[in-house]
């Protein structure tokens, strides 16, 4: 029939030695899947090619960077930190066969700072019927924190509503009387914040949906801009990816409308260094865009995770350009050592997530928000500051450098709570010592 | 009616530069009788090449002609080395049509994994000095730039140079021959391997024309020109894949049309539009605007 | 070799299925899983062969059609509730109806026109998900088979079970086409393909023919979609991209276009080179752009050389004429 009779071999062949680990693989563990008496191995999936990649895919080797640095200087209670990096090039397709790779051939302990909604959805399945932690996904679905649904998932981010309701209450506080026009991509992340809007009652002259990647069209954008035009918008958010903000700055200065319309960009869309690399020469179009973001700006020279994110980074980074991505890895992977340790000396899985939900809301991290993890929920970040970007592509915050206004809400009715922000100090040379 | 007429001058910028794509495909199927779906991919290398050159020289106008001749040599190059010898070997098999179908696909993704491997995954800016920003009227700005009439110029060049060429010249009236009579062709002394050959340079020509015009308007990656592919071979088959002009015509129809659905109802249906559009060109008008007569059989 | 009966044919593929099924029982979940990949990828490609191969069409849009599949099949678990094993038929009879409808296109196309249009197919159909929200949009639906039944045993695992299911649906679908390709459908759509004028002067309606082939092939297709929206427990527009629809025709040409036992192999190699070029990619020590290269490079590389060498496909020996 169609399998040949060498085949047949093969596989029986395959059968016998897949028995024979399964065999060895059986015998009584020493240790948790992932942990050994000197390692702790974690895995991480990131769209490094494709159209999704730039800029998302520093965020892996920022977050070795910083887990090299605790290595050096003794590790995780004597245990060396290993990061397995995956591309999935955005694709869930794909993120589910590297998943099941570290999962089922990498034996990962953990999963920490996954992409991507769609991609982390579509892993779900297999990391639920593992029990594998799933720390700080890099997404702002506020899905991700239905414990019932996501038991092992710990979202860190604040929740696309959260930030558009942010959003809304800047702009009823500061721009009010503006017309304003909204770019989305058109899926759980735009209706995410369409919620939120509508929860603040930001009215918009335009609503412009966009599919995912579609920016990378030319036509698509100056679709975008004529819409701009006709609406006579003199406001324009842009809750889209880093591509499309670039996309759309470039479609607002080929239209001559830079300095007539002014930009507000979401977290997600409004990296500087990657902005001027997609940019290029028209970098200087996006100096003056307001955007908002949860942890302090990377051209900050007063602050003191992002002195130390930086020596870190010119250490054991390899030259990379310190931007926000690069600051959003060290994040996640300081507070990765913080729970680990926090998971006492022979961490398990069900010890790590435990650790995170009983001590999670303390742990030293660089956002001015505060951190909601307790046993009853996942949530994360709950807080945005608004910030005017340089010509450097840095943001600085509307009240002046080093002064945030901090606005906390969460993903659902509460009001927006406008507050002065209270972080924990870092720990001396941002090595923990929880 | 502002938006009317923006929405047209949108229009013809992307529709030029599906027309030199179009083009491209158009001197192919000329000269060979295939669909070349390694455009993309070989419009991507030359277009790299011509960044390349551009980071060394810091000159685009230097840097254009460049990534032209390169075009015209990987495009040779994949003629002489793969598809001539395919042909030769698939002649009279039942998927002689099907081969270099999947011999570009080949090629395609060939390109793209060299080109991740060398210049990586990301996007690269290769910029050119002419303005993206739209020119002025009174106090509007249309969204029709400099860097768009460059484009829109280009193609009429290109066409211009072609149909000069196979109108006036003994070169055009060999490959003519060479496409539609090769053996009587081959009789009367033409070298048709060779003139096949120069049939495919003069596309790669064109395609890495449309790369390097069109990317400073976006950005660079292995994969930056894949959906230009869809596009001008939707152009090709509106215009009739064997006329030039029609081409050209179909490449700024498309692009309009795309304009208008983009405008008018969302960008989510466009390249349904296309397969759509294409379905019907091939019922109606099988041999395209500028066909004549014939079917898609050949 | 002699024909064999379709008893026999039904023996032989029950003998198969029974050592998988107890061979899945062995392995590993990593194995189990991309054993299920091999089976589904198997499926796709013999969709492939039997519209390249046995009626001389050719299509760069069977992606799309994999995804018509998986959608009609999510769509009947959401909103009829029907249970799995029917709406993986509905994802055939939806992949039957598209395919239908373009085979009337496909059958005055030929060549370089015929896979320019399902290239565009290919591109344009996935991303109207976003453009009607019974679609889901970006995000996708879910799609959810459930765990294996309690009858087949306990602490089986959910990727053995996927295999199970791919598995027979493999069997039971190359079982059927091996019967259908051995009737007079089989012999006349070979007729076609070898010299259409030839056929078309014995009296085989050469339209009728590719239609039917058409439609037979995306059914198939619209299955295999359907089984993969069940492995990936969601359908999206970025899970049947072009990549996957060329793919596809990447499997069926490494098989050998002409043989449908070959999509096994097709199928196997698929699977296996991603995983051995990042075996060389990780040997070299190499850097995440050679990683992420590498398996498309190889790729490529094989069809174009097995095209050259072969452009009819590898000589295996045909042994069900």
């Amino acid at each position: 029939m169609f399998v040949s009779r060498r085949n047949k071999g093969g596989i029986i062949a395959a059968a016998a030695i897949a028995a024979a680990a399964l065999v060895t693989s059986a015998l009584p563990a020493h240790a948790e899947t992932g942990v050994t008496s000197s390692t702790i191995k974690l895995g991480i999936t990131v769209p490094l090619t494709g159209a999704a990649a730039p800029g998302y895919n520093k965020v892996p080797a920022a977050m070795k960077a910083y887990f090299d640095y605790v290595n050096a200087n003794g590790g995780v209670n004597g245990r060396k930190i290993q990061l397995v990096i995956k591309d999935d090039a955005y694709s869930p397709a794909q993120t589910l066969s590297v998943t099941n790779d570290l999962i089922l051939k990498d034996k990962v302990f953990a999963l920490v700072g996954t992409l991507g909604t769609a991609n982390n959805e579509a892993t779900t399945r297999l990391v639920n019927s593992h029990g594998v932690p799933r720390l700080f996904v890099n997404t702002g679905f506020s899905g991700f924190a239905d414990m019932k649904k996501y038991p092992t998932t710990f979202p860190l981010f604040p929740s696309y509503a959260t930030e558009a309701k942010a959003m809304g209450k800047y702009i009823a506080d500061n721009l009010a009387g503006h017309k304003v026009a909204l770019i989305y991509q058109d899926d759980d992340f735009g209706a995410d914040a369409l919620k939120g809007f509508a929860t603040a009652g930001t009215s918009f002259v335009a609503k412009i949906p966009y599919s995912a990647l579609s920016q990378a069209d030319p036509s698509v954008v100056g679709k975008w801009i004529t819409s701009i035009a006709t609406a006579q918008a003199d406001t324009v958010i842009m809750f889209g990816v880093t591509s499309a903000t670039g996309a759309l700055a470039g479609g607002l200065y080929k239209a001559g409308l830079i300095g007539k319309v002014q930009m507000i960009l979401g977290s997600v869309g409004s990296d500087g260094t990657t902005l001027k690399g997609l940019l290029g020469p028209l970098a200087p179009a996006l100096a003056g865009s307001i955007a908002a973001s949860f942890l302090p700006s990377p051209s900050d020279a007063t602050d003191e995770y992002v002195n130390l994110f930086k020596s870190v980074n010119a250490q054991y980074n390899a030259g990379a350009a310190f931007d926000n991505n690069v600051l959003v890895g060290m994040n996640s992977a300081m507070l990765t050592v913080q729970a680990l340790r926090a998971a006492g000396a022979n961490p398990t899985r069900a010890s790590l997530m435990k650790a995170i939900e009983a001590k999670g809301s303390t742990w030293a991290s660089a956002a001015f928000s505060p951190i909601l993890y307790s046993a009853k929920s996942h949530v994360g970040y709950t807080g945005y500051w608004f910030g005017k970007l340089g010509t450097d592509g840095n943001a600085v915050s509307v009240d002046g450098p080093g002064k945030y206004t901090l606005y906390t809400t969460d993903s659902g009715t509460a009001p927006v709570v406008k507050s002065s922000p209270a972080r924990t100090a870092m720990p001396a040379k941002g090595l923990p010592t929880n | 009616m502002t938006t009317f007429f923006n929405t047209i001058l949108v229009g013809i910028s992307s529709g030029s530069i599906y027309a030199l794509m179009s083009l491209s495909l158009v001197l192919v199927w000329r000269s060979t009788r295939v669909v070349n779906f390694a455009a993309a991919g070989q419009a991507v290398l030359s277009t790299y090449l011509g960044y390349e050159a551009m980071s060394r020289l810091h000159n685009y106008w230097l840097s254009l002609p460049i990534a032209v001749i390169a075009g015209a040599l990987i495009s040779a190059i994949v003629e002489s080395f793969v598809m001539r010898p395919l042909a030769k070997r698939s002649k009279g098999s039942p998927v002689e049509s099907i081969a270099p179908v999947i011999a570009t696909l080949g090629i395609l993704g060939l390109i793209r994994g060299i080109a991740g491997l060398v210049w990586g995954n990301t996007f690269l800016q290769y910029t050119s000095p002419l303005s993206s920003k739209g020119f002025m009227i009174g106090h509007t700005t249309i969204p029709f730039s400099p860097l768009n009439a460059a484009i829109v110029i280009g193609a009429a060049i290109v066409l211009a140079f072609f149909a000069a060429i196979f109108r006036f010249t003994r070169l055009g009236l060999a490959l003519r021959a060479a496409s539609f009579q090769p053996e009587i062709s081959r009789l009367s002394g033409i070298r048709v391997d060779r003139i096949r050959t120069i049939g495919w340079a003069f596309a790669g020509a064109a395609g890495a024309l449309a790369g390097a015009l069109v990317t400073p308007t976006t950005y660079l990656s292995p994969n930056s020109l894949d959906l230009l592919l869809v596009s001008g071979f939707v152009a090709a088959v509106i215009g009739g894949l064997e006329s030039l002009i029609g081409a050209v015509v179909g490449g700024l129809v498309l692009g309009v049309g795309f304009a208008f659905i983009l405008q008018y109802i969302g960008s989510e249906v466009t390249f349904s539009a296309a397969f759509i559009i294409l379905i019907i060109v091939l019922f109606i008008r099988p041999q395209g605007i500028f066909g004549r007569g014939g079917s898609r059989e050949a | 070799m002699k024909r064999k009966s379709p008893a026999t044919r039904f023996l032989i593929s029950l003998g198969v299925g029974a050592f998988l099924l107890i061979a899945s029982g062995h392995v590993d979940e990593l194995r189990a899983y991309q054993g299920a990949q091999v089976a589904i990828y198997a499926i796709a490609i013999a969709s492939i062969v039997l519209l390249t191969g046995y009626s001389g069409q050719i299509s760069l849009g069977h992606g799309a059609l994999m995804a018509v599949g998986g959608y009609a099949a999510v769509i009947a678990q959401i909103h009829w509730h029907l249970p799995y094993p029917l709406t993986f038929l509905i994802g055939g009879i939806a992949g039957a109806l598209a395919g239908y409808v373009l085979g009337i296109a496909a059958a005055r196309l030929r060549g370089p026109y015929l896979a320019g249009t399902t290239l565009a197919l290919a591109v344009g159909l996935p991303s109207l998900a976003n453009q009607f929200h019974i679609l889901g949009g970006e995000q996708g639906l879910q799609f959810d088979v459930g765990t294996a039944p309690t009858w087949v045993g306990k602490d089986f695992t959910q990727y053995r079970w996927f295999f199970w299911v791919a598995v027979v649906m493999a069997l039971a679908i190359f079982w059927l086409l091996r019967n259908l390709l051995s009737t007079r459908y089989g012999r006349r759509w070979r007729a076609v393909r070898a010299n259409p004028t030839a056929a078309a002067l014995t009296g085989i309606d050469i339209a009728k023919a590719k239609v039917l082939a058409f439609t037979l092939s995306s059914a198939v297709a619209g299955l295999s979609g359907a089984l993969f929206a069940m492995l990936l427990g969601l359908v999206a527009p970025l899970a049947f991209t072009l990549t996957l629809s060329f793919t596809l025709v990447t499997g069926a040409v490494l098989a050998g276009v002409s043989n449908l036992g070959g999509s096994i192999i097709g199928a196997i190699v698929l699977v296996a080179i991603p995983e051995l070029s990042n075996a060389v990619a990780t040997h070299l020590g190499g850097s995440d752009r050679v990683t992420a290269n590498l398996p498309g490079v190889v790729t490529s590389v094989l069809l174009i050389v097995t095209v050259l060498l072969a452009p009819n496909g590898p000589k295996i020996p045909r042994r069900h004429k």
